[in-house]
C-alpha cells in the first residue's frame, strides 16, 4: 500500500464524516472557504462535499493563478510573443486564456513562436539552444511557483545567459485574502488554508486572520483525508471558542516555510505597488516584478507592451466565483456559453479553476436540504 | 481567414479532463524520488511513482541524497518529504 492511499481511505472518510456531523450545530450555517484550486479540484474529485453534512458550505477562494490573471495581461503577454524573432514560453494552462482578442494559442496558429513549457528551466533551456533569439517566460503562479522562477532567473544570469527574459505576473496570497475579508458581501467562518505555497511562506503569514479577522484557519494536505481532517479541525475549533491557525499538513508544511526558498525571491523579486487581479480589481503589494539586480532580465523593461487594462466580459461571473460570491454553476453562462473548450473566462480554463472542477465533474445546480 | 485557422487551433486545443491537476498551477506538487545527482550544477534526475523521470533543481532542499523524497513543483523542490511520505 502507497502511503497516500492511507489518506484516501473510504472506511475513515466515512468515520471522519460521521465526526463532522456530530460537531455541527443543526441550524447553524457554516462557510469555509478553500483558498487554492488545488483543493477545489480535490472536493469535487474524491466527491467530498458530498460527505459534508448540508449546512456546511465550501466556497472557492482566488488561489488559482491561471483564473486570476486579468485579460489586460495575457494582452501584452500576446503583444510580446508578437515581437520579431520571440520565442514566447508558457505554461500549458494559459495558451486557452483569453485576452481581448484571442488567446495565446490563437497567436500562436497567427504564427507567434509560442511554446508550452513545464518549467521555468524548460523554458532557460531553449534560450540557450537558441541563442540569436530572445526567449521570454511568461511567470504566473503564487509562492509556490515563485522560487522556481527565481532560482531559473539566477541560474541564467550565472550562466551568463543574455537572451532569457521574464515577464513577470507572480502573485502573492495574503492580500488577496486581506481583500476578501475586507468584503462586506462575503461572510465566511473559517478557511482551509494552501497546502504547498505554505512550504514555501509558512504558517505565521496566516496568523492574521484569526488576529485580525476572529476566523479560524487551517493549512491542508490534498487528499480528502487532509481536507475532511482540516474542516474537522476549523470545526473544533469553533466549538471550543478558540480561533487560531492550525497546521493539517504539518508532515510537508513546515510552520516556517523554506527559508531559503524566500530568500532567493526576495533576491530576485520586489513586490509591485498595485497587481491587478481578474474580479477583484487592483490590490496594493499583491504582485512580485523583477528586483534591480535582475533589471535587465524584465521583458517589460526590454519590450513595450500596451499595459491596457480591460475590463471582463459582461457576461463573465468569475470575479464573483473567484471571491466565493456565487458558485460556478450560477453564473448565466456556466456550462454554455463556457465550457472547457471554449471558455469565457479564466475559472473554466484551467483544471483547478472552480468552474473547470464543477463542470468536469458534472456538478450542475443542486438543491440540498438544510440540516 | 486567419481568424478560422486561430478558431479551429482553439477547437483542437488539449481539452482539459479535470482527471490531473494542471501541471504547473497553482498549489499541486508532487512526490519524487531523488535517483542521480548532478551536485556542480545543483540538479538531479527524479522520479515519481509512476517511472516518469524529470530533472529537478534541488538548491532548495539541498543536500538531498539518491533515494530521498521530495516534492516537486515546475521543476523545482520546494520541500523534502518524509521517506515513506508519498502526499
Amino acid at each position: 500500500m502507497k502511503h497516500v492511499d492511507e489518506f484516501r481511505d473510504p472506511v475513515l472518510g466515512e468515520a471522519l464524516a460521521g465526526e463532522i456531523l456530530g460537531l455541527v450545530e443543526p441550524g447553524r450555517h457554516y462557510k469555509f472557504m478553500e483558498v487554492c484550486g488545488g483543493h477545489t479540484h480535490s472536493i469535487y474529485k474524491y466527491g467530498i462535499d458530498d460527505l459534508l453534512p448540508a449546512n456546511v458550505e465550501l466556497v472557492h477562494g482566488p488561489g488559482c493563478p491561471v483564473c486570476v490573471i486579468p485579460m489586460g495581461r495575457v494582452d501584452d503577454g500576446i503583444a510580446l510573443a508578437h515581437q520579431p524573432d520571440v520565442i514566447f514560453t508558457c505554461f500549458g494552462d494559459m495558451l486557452r486564456v483569453p485576452g481581448s482578442d484571442g488567446t495565446l494559442l490563437d497567436a500562436k496558429a497567427e504564427g507567434a513562436d509560442i511554446r508550452m513549457v513545464y518549467s521555468p528551466l524548460d523554458a532557460l533551456r531553449i534560450a540557450k539552444a537558441n541563442p540569436d533569439r530572445p526567449v521570454v517566460f511568461f511567470a504566473i503562479g503564487f509562492e509556490t511557483t515563485a522560487p522556481s522562477t527565481a532560482l531559473t532567473l539566477k541560474r541564467a544570469k550565472m550562466e551568463g545567459v543574455s537572451n532569457f527574459f521574464c515577464m513577470c505576473n507572480h502573485v502573492t496570497i495574503v492580500p488577496p485574502l486581506r481583500a476578501l475579508l475586507d468584503s462586506p458581501d462575503l461572510r465566511l467562518d473559517g478557511f482551509i488554508g494552501p497546502g504547498h505555497v505554505s512550504t514555501v511562506v509558512g504558517v505565521r503569514p496566516f496568523e492574521f486572520i484569526p488576529a485580525e479577522y476572529n476566523k479560524p484557519i487551517a493549512v491542508a494536505g490534498f487528499e480528502p483525508l487532509d481536507v475532511l481532517h482540516a474542516i474537522h479541525m476549523i470545526l473544533t475549533q469553533i466549538n471550543e471558542g478558540r480561533c487560531e491557525v492550525e497546521n493539517q499538513y504539518a508532515r510537508v508544511v513546515p510552520w516556517e516555510g523554506n527559508p531559503r526558498a524566500l530568500q532567493v525571491m526576495s533576491e530576485v523579486f520586489e513586490l509591485r505597488p498595485h497587481f491587478e487581479w481578474r474580479g477583484m480589481g487592483f490590490i496594493s503589494q499583491s504582485g512580485l516584478k523583477l528586483s534591480e539586480a535582475y533589471a535587465d532580465m524584465d521583458a517589460e523593461i526590454e519590450y513595450t507592451v500596451p499595459g491596457i487594462r480591460v475590463a471582463d466580459p459582461k457576461a463573465c461571473q468569475c470575479g464573483e466565483v473567484l471571491k466565493g460570491v456565487i458558485k460556478p454553476w450560477e453564473c448565466k453562462v456556466f456550462g454554455s456559453g463556457c465550457t472547457p473548450e471554449r471558455p469565457i473566462g479564466t475559472c473554466m480554463v484551467s483544471s483547478e479553476g472552480a468552474c473547470a472542477a464543477y463542470y468536469n465533474y458534472g456538478r450542475f445546480a443542486r438543491e440540498r436540504e438544510v440540516v | 481567414m486567419t481568424r478560422l485557422i486561430a478558431s479551429a487551433a482553439s477547437a483542437l486545443a488539449p481539452v482539459c479532463d479535470g482527471s490531473t491537476h494542471c501541471i504547473t498551477c497553482g498549489d499541486v506538487a508532487i512526490s519524487m524520488s531523488v535517483m542521480r545527482l548532478d551536485e556542480e550544477r545543483g540538479l538531479a534526475l527524479c522520479a515519481d511513482d509512476d517511472g516518469n523521470s524529470e530533472t529537478v533543481e534541488i538548491d532548495l532542499v539541498a543536500p538531498v541524497a539518491p533515494g530521498d523524497k521530495i516534492l516537486v513543483h515546475a521543476g523545482t523542490a520546494i520541500a523534502s518529504l518524509p521517506q515513506e511520505d508519498a502526499a
